[in-house]
């Protein structure tokens, strides 16, 4: 346990969606109109967690699983359906007003600035609502225009932004009031590595100077490695893992890959893994281009010692080697494999 | 308060500085409500050619009458709150149609000022100059052409009263698109919503005692339409109706009450959209 002040603390948050169905066709218009049926979508199904003050946590889950729901219900945009969300003291959807005083909020998918201002402007703006004083908002526009160049760009209207720069401005104006808490909806999709790189490092550099508590929601892997201790997987509106990434590594990461060159890419018919070893299907992958062979399989159900001599003994190769799976091919599982809530997973606090 | 404003002027001053950019586009939307505008007034002028006056009769007799200089100057009135409440706050508009749908209203949802005046404050509408300007136009030429006899009952210090009240009557228009906007929180469009019940604001340009008591009631208390046009234009022209100005203050303090129920109601039934 550590011994950390907790920033957010969220408990069996839900949200459900009524979706209207409607059959196909005019007659099914018609039938809709006078007698609406509703699908309950749950989007967030029961979700807890706790984020300890100046802490990076990255959300992750496949297309749907209900990430951009909890930031919105953190961010008191959406109502909770039940459930409890706290941060810094404060409930979202209570006194509203006050309460985004203290966060600050991107969705990579949508600018919250104004399309026909320029950007100077809107931070003119942006200074007016947040009622930053004078001296404080050159202090902080010179540090973000430092983490974030904004110069290049700082007098065209937000219409004319490049998705890179227009992801820069939306972050600059996130934090120009200096919050406790930034809630980042996929902040770098759609970006080049270069700008991904400089996003991800503005980021990091921000927690750690001002002390800001982060959370984001990303596909993209490499910005949990790169920022985040501790990451939350949900999956279908649930959490699937709450820890750190070297636990999931630990845990799930029975994974290897063996890779290998064929002298004769023709011997590859005379491997079959999957019923010499009976594999599961989700324990064992193969992808072959010519004579380089790669075989991904689960070192809990065959050892490596088992899977080199097999190879060795069936055909020639020119070279061979075994390395762990990466964080991606574990990820990969979880996704395909995914579901079943872990309620144990709590082990980071 | 002071802040809202200072915000205000920023947008404003954006918007008159899009308006150089697209001139045409402007140009075009003025020359549109010029035509419209010019279609209704010669139909009026149509049907004034065959009658002396808009007669009011019960059994045969007639009670009231009104010329075409009096519809004409109703008419003018009419668009002048209608077109400030239209300059200043024409994002509701949208907020029915497209805002909300698309989950657009997140990101006022995101800022520490009132959601409300946020959507409000947000745009400005030029377009809706023209509308004022051909209100004013119409009440300045109905007057100077006015026969002496109904020229005469003018006391342009009615006019003072009128415009104390003027407020109020805005905010009757920003009321009603606020509370019809505010339905697609469950909705998700309404603005179809809105533009129906400003259809009704069509009964409200000529005299209220022409209809019967169900059009009557519901344009003056419903959709209190009459409040900022019939009653106020003939107030100030012959001096009836004081009891109007009263009532618009009282009407439009209730119906901005409701409206700002129904919009807060409405945010936290708001659902965003989906990605
Ligand atoms: N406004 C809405 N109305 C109805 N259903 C919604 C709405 N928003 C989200 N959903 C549904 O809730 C579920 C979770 O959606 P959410 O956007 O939170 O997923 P996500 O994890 O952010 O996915 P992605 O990675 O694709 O962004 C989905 O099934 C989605 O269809
Ligand atoms: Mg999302």
């Amino acid at each position: 346990m550590e011994n950390k002040e907790i920033m957010i603390k969220v408990k069996d948050l839900r949200k459900e969606f009524r979706k209207a169905v409607k059959e196909p066709g005019l007659k099914g218009s018609f039938k809709a109109l006078f007698n609406p049926k509703y699908d309950i979508v749950k989007a967030v199904d029961g979700i807890s967690f706790e984020v300890p003050k100046g802490e990076i946590i990255g959300f992750i889950g496949p297309n749907g699983a209900g990430k951009s729901t909890v930031i919105k219900m953190l961010t008191g945009i959406l109502t909770p359906t039940s459930g409890e969300c706290c941060i810094d003291g404060k409930i979202p959807t209570e006194n509203r007003k006050e309460y985004v005083k203290e966060i600050g909020v991107v969705f990579g998918q949508r600018t919250q600035l104004w399309w026909d201002l320029a950007l100077r402007e809107t931070y003119m703006v942006l200074k007016e609502i947040y009622e930053i004083p004078e001296d404080a908002y050159k202090e902080r526009m010179a540090f973000l225009n430092e983490v974030l160049e904004l110069d290049d760009f700082i007098t065209s209207p937000v219409r004319t932004l490049s998705l890179g720069q227009r992801m820069r401005a939306d972050i600059a104006a996130s934090l120009l009031h200096n919050p406790k808490v930034l809630f980042l909806d996929e902040p770098t999709i759609g970006l080049d590595v270069v700008v991904k790189d400089n996003i991800r490092k503005a980021i990091k550099k921000i927690s750690e100077e001002s002390g800001t508590t982060v959370i984001l929601t990303t596909h993209d892997l490499e910005d949990i490695e790169l920022l985040c201790k501790r990451i939350v997987m949900i999956d279908k509106g649930k959490k699937v893992f709450d820890g750190e990434l070297s636990e999931l590594r630990r845990r799930y990461g029975q994974m290897r890959e063996l890779k290998f060159e064929l002298k004769n890419p023709d011997d590859f018919e005379k491997l079959s893994y999957k019923k010499d070893f009976s594999f599961a299907d989700d324990d064992l992958s193969i992808d072959r281009t010519g004579g380089t062979v790669n075989v991904r399989f689960n070192s809990d159900v065959v050892t490596v010692e088992k899977m080199l001599s097999y190879t060795l003994s069936k055909v020639h190769v020119k070279d061979i080697n075994v390395k762990d799976a990466d964080i991606e091919e574990i990820i990969r599982r979880l996704y395909l494999g995914g579901g079943e809530t872990d309620e144990t997973a709590d082990s980071h606090l | 308060m002071m802040r809202y404003i200072r915000l205000h002027k920023i947008f404003i001053k954006q918007d008159l500085k899009k308006l150089m950019e697209y001139k045409v586009d402007f140009l075009l939307g003025a020359v549109g409500f010029l035509l419209e505008q010019a279609a209704q007034i010669l139909c009026l002028g149509i049907i004034f050619a065959g009658i002396p006056a808009l007669c009011y009769t019960v059994d045969g007799v007639v009670v009231d009458s009104w010329g075409f200089n009096e519809v004409l100057f109703i008419y003018g009135f009419s668009l002048i709150p209608k077109g400030i409440d239209h300059l200043f706050f024409d994002n509701l508009w949208g907020l029915g149609y497209w805002i909300v749908d698309k989950g657009d209203f997140d990101k006022y949802l995101t800022r520490p000022i009132n959601s409300w005046f946020y959507v409000l404050c947000e745009k400005f509408c030029v377009d809706a100059l023209g509308e004022i300007i051909i209100g004013i136009v119409l009440i300045i030429y109905s007057t100077l052409s006015m026969p002496a006899q109904v020229a005469d009952a003018i006391n342009w210090w009615r006019v003072l009263p009128v415009l104390a009240v003027m407020p109020f009557a805005i905010l009757i228009f920003t009321s009603i698109k606020t509370a019809t906007a505010a339905i697609s929180f469950w909705t998700k469009r309404s603005g179809h919503i809105t533009h129906m019940c400003y259809m009704t604001n069509e009964f409200a340009k000529y005299p209220t005692k022409i209809y019967n008591t169900f059009i009557k009631t519901a344009i003056t208390f419903v959709l209190p339409f009459a409040l900022t046009a019939y009653y106020p234009a003939i107030y100030i022209l012959r001096g009836e109706s004081v009891w109007s100005l009263p009532v618009t203050v009282l009407v439009s303090l209730a119906l901005f009450g409701i409206s700002q129920l129904i919009w807060y109601r409405g945010i936290s039934s708001y659902e965003s959209a989906g990605s």
